[in-house]
């Protein structure tokens, strides 16, 4: 039995991504051209969009990595997110480009970006890969997206349902049945 | 009901629901109250105000008002209507409703379905008491 097999459906192929994601790095190198960006980037999801992302454009950029406690996993905890990794380098008076493999919600991203605005960078853009605007609570201006997708729950390409299906070249639509959901009709 | 941002206990939820949005609400510092605000949408002859929306939760930094429906299709219904009427007479006030279906996946995407299932049952309806926790209002933002 292999991952692929928990796939109801491929809603972004690999070589959609890939095409994408070079389109994307060639914006990111246009629109800082003479600069020298920090891409801010959160683990773990973001990880396989972020090294394809860094590798499609030319620019001198730095990369820092961030990982922030998420709701569900954290509940016998302190009942607020909470940094489990912080940023390495400062930010004071750079540019910062967040690298977000999805925004749904936009609760984790909108702490974020009030966490990031405190350390004072000369500005910050959100470059995602994944857009899904059906779920969204809060108010994200996206910069850069890859894709807009429906509502559906999709993994690979690094997002996972319970830390499995990250290594999938693809996005896909996971089977209602792995989660316990029902089946839909046919 | 409404309850300040800065109140020392928390409301009283109709729905374990709700309580679990406020949880992840404060869980992102992200600040609400519940159902702040009436909004009347009918009146009758004389003008007197027969029926009204009071949207579960406001958010005051977004100016967003959710309302969550995770009960029987009739209700889904009967605030379905309710929207629309608050949408055409309250064009600039935004609200978001939340069905079964979008608690359901932020619940998997919190890995919280057992939750769900707990609270919702089969019929997405019952909410049993001990389940129906008040988590502090959130402080606002810094």
């Amino acid at each position: 039995m292999t991952i692929h097999e928990d796939v109801q459906e491929v809603l972004l192929t690999e070589d959609q991504i890939q095409g994408r994601v070079a389109e994307m790095g060639v914006e990111l190198a246009h629109d800082y051209a003479d600069r020298q960006p920090v891409l801010v980037s959160v683990l773990k999801g973001s990880i396989v969009f972020l090294a394809d992302l860094i590798r499609a454009t030319e620019l001198p950029l730095a990369v820092d990595l961030m990982e922030l406690s998420s709701y569900g996993a954290a509940m016998e905890s302190s009942g607020q997110v909470r940094i489990l990794k912080d940023l390495s380098g400062s930010i004071e008076g750079r540019d910062v480009i967040v690298v977000e493999d999805i925004i749904d919600t936009g609760l984790t991203l909108n702490y974020l970006l009030r966490y990031l605005r405190e350390r004072s960078p000369a500005s910050i853009r959100i470059c995602c890969l994944l857009d899904k605007p059906a779920r969204r609570l809060t108010d994200i201006d996206i910069d850069y997206r890859g894709f807009s997708i429906p509502d559906r729950f999709v993994v690979g390409y690094g997002l996972d349902f319970d830390e499995r299906y990250r290594n999938l070249p693809y996005i896909g639509v996971l089977r209602p049945s792995v989660y316990g959901g029902p089946e839909p009709r046919t | 009901m409404a309850a300040g941002l800065t109140g020392a206990t928390g409301p009283r939820f109709a729905h374990a629901s709700e309580a679990e949005l406020a949880r992840i609400l404060d869980f992102y510092q992200v600040a609400w109250r519940y159902e702040p605000d009436v909004f009347p949408i009918s009146w009758n002859a004389s003008g007197a105000v027969v029926e009204c929306f009071a949207p579960d939760f406001y958010l005051p930094e977004i100016d967003l008002y959710l309302e969550l429906t995770t009960l029987k299709q009739s209700l889904v219904r009967k605030k379905n209507r309710k929207l629309r009427w608050m949408r055409l007479l309250y064009p600039e006030t935004r609200v978001k409703l939340l069905y079964a279906r979008d608690f359901r996946a932020l619940m998997l995407k919190y890995g919280r379905l057992d939750f769900l299932y707990e609270v919702l049952g089969a019929n997405g309806q019952s909410a049993s008491s001990r389940t129906l926790t008040s988590p502090r209002p959130s402080e606002p933002a810094a």
